[in-house]
């Protein structure tokens, strides 16, 4: 049996399926910290994230990581559950809770310890993507923010900002593919 | 507005988690039929799926990892326990006594199910009696007793459950990768006696196995493993 350390994302699920915990240890190592960071910028509070956190990865263990390479990469359903899990948390608390910016006054934290070269990429991946975010027309970023990392639906962001639904919908779209765009220019 | 511009507005929306829960059920089950949004879906994945890398990236708590391992081996434990063995044949009945004594509790987490206590029933009634062995650090005693339509469980000198949490029963069908739950959900007397029926045919069981879990009990094992028992 190889070491689960070595194999793909991908092949690590049919041991998680199969009830093999060091696969699962594997893949939660490789993504709880974006997991976590996702969370935490969601929902604001550590504990809530670490709750968040912990309910979607066991989640994934019970249900048989039922992974479907349809749906994209591994860390993208990985992350796809943790978001769910963090919005449907927000969206159960009252919206004056909800967290709005993202200026809470917390820093980012700066462990100590060298950085692994994979990390010093996802430094690199996330200041290309908060990048590709700043090209974007304000309006349109404005909206994928309140959506993705606020939780409120279209619906709700159309209230609030006194804009017709048809529009919120219209800028979601765009957004999203003006942010394609930057990302997967050469 | 066709249909399909009807849903395919919604693209964005959706890929973002943004639609209220019965438009996106709506959404998804057009996107299984409309090879045009699916497309689309495809192509703007790219952009939302990097959106997490937005956030400000922190270290997850070491801690949050021990508790979620913690757990994850725990039922890894009992998933392993119950696997292999589904298929073992019972071990013949034996006309004598086998009692393990403990000389000590042991406080370690739980390892796999080491001491075995049986006893065989002569004399004439049809309750055939199934080996049960309990967690290591336990000075229990117990039978699985079977009869034609019934089965009941009983058990002695076993420490009663954690503040909160009950005794589940469960039963690991053969073939069957996870344990099912019962709704037989007991405590002990105060002299660590238990008695609880095991609800249905054991047919096709092969452990019924015990966990301490939540009041109301579980629909998967969460606690500590107690005892594991083979029908005969």
């Amino acid at each position: 049996m190889p070491d689960p350390r070595l194999l793909a994302d991908e092949d690590l699920m049919p041991l998680i399926r199969a009830g093999d915990a060091a696969a699962f240890g594997v893949l939660y190592d490789r993504h709880s910290s974006a997991a976590f960071s996702l969370a935490y910028r969601i929902l604001g509070r550590r504990n809530e994230a670490e709750d968040a956190l912990q309910e979607a990865f066991l989640a994934i263990w019970r249900s048989g990581a039922r992974y479907d390479r349809t749906r994209g990469s591994v860390r993208s359903w990985v992350l796809g559950i943790v978001h769910h899990r963090a919005i449907d948390v927000v969206r159960r608390a009252s919206v004056h809770d909800r967290r709005r910016a993202s200026d809470e006054g917390i820093e980012e934290t700066l462990q100590s310890r060298e950085r692994t070269d994979d990390e010093v990429l996802r430094r690199m991946e996330a200041n290309e993507v908060r990048e590709a975010l700043q090209t974007l027309p304000p309006e349109q970023a404005r909206v994928i923010e309140l959506a993705y990392f606020s939780g409120f639906t279209h619906v709700e962001i159309a209230n609030m900002l006194d804009i017709p639904l048809g529009t919120i919908k219209a800028r979601l779209r765009l957004g999203l593919q003006k942010l394609r765009a930057q990302l997967v220019q050469p | 507005m066709s249909e399909h511009e009807r849903f395919s507005e919604n693209v964005g929306a959706y890929l973002l988690n943004a639609l209220p829960e019965r438009e996106r059920v709506e959404f998804e089950a057009h996107a299984e039929a409309c090879a045009l949004c699916r497309e689309e879906l495809e192509e703007l994945r790219v952009a939302a799926d990097a959106l997490p890398d937005a956030a400000p990236q922190f270290d997850a708590p070491p801690a949050l990892r021990d508790r979620i391992m913690t757990i994850v081996e725990r039922e890894a434990e009992l998933l392993a326990a119950a696997g292999p063995e589904a298929d073992r044949p019972a071990p013949a009945p034996a006309r004598r006594r086998i009692k393990w004594g403990f000389a000590a509790r042991v406080a370690a987490p739980l390892a796999a199910c080491a001491a075995a206590f049986a006893v065989f029933l002569g004399g004439g009634n049809d309750v055939r009696v199934a080996k049960v062995e309990f967690a290591p650090r336990l000075d229990a005693t117990g039978q699985l007793r079977i009869s034609d339509n019934s089965a009941e469980l009983v058990a002695e000198h076993l420490p009663a459950p954690p503040v909160g949490r009950i005794y589940q029963v469960w039963l690991q069908r053969k073939g069957q990768a996870k344990p099912e739950p019962t709704n037989a959900l007991f405590s002990v007397t105060d002299d660590g006696h238990a008695a609880v029926d095991v609800p249905g045919s054991l047919d096709d069981v092969a452990k019924v196995m015990v966990t301490d879990e939540p009041q109301g009990g579980s629909k998967q094992p969460s606690g500590e493993l107690l005892l594991s028992a083979t029908p005969a």
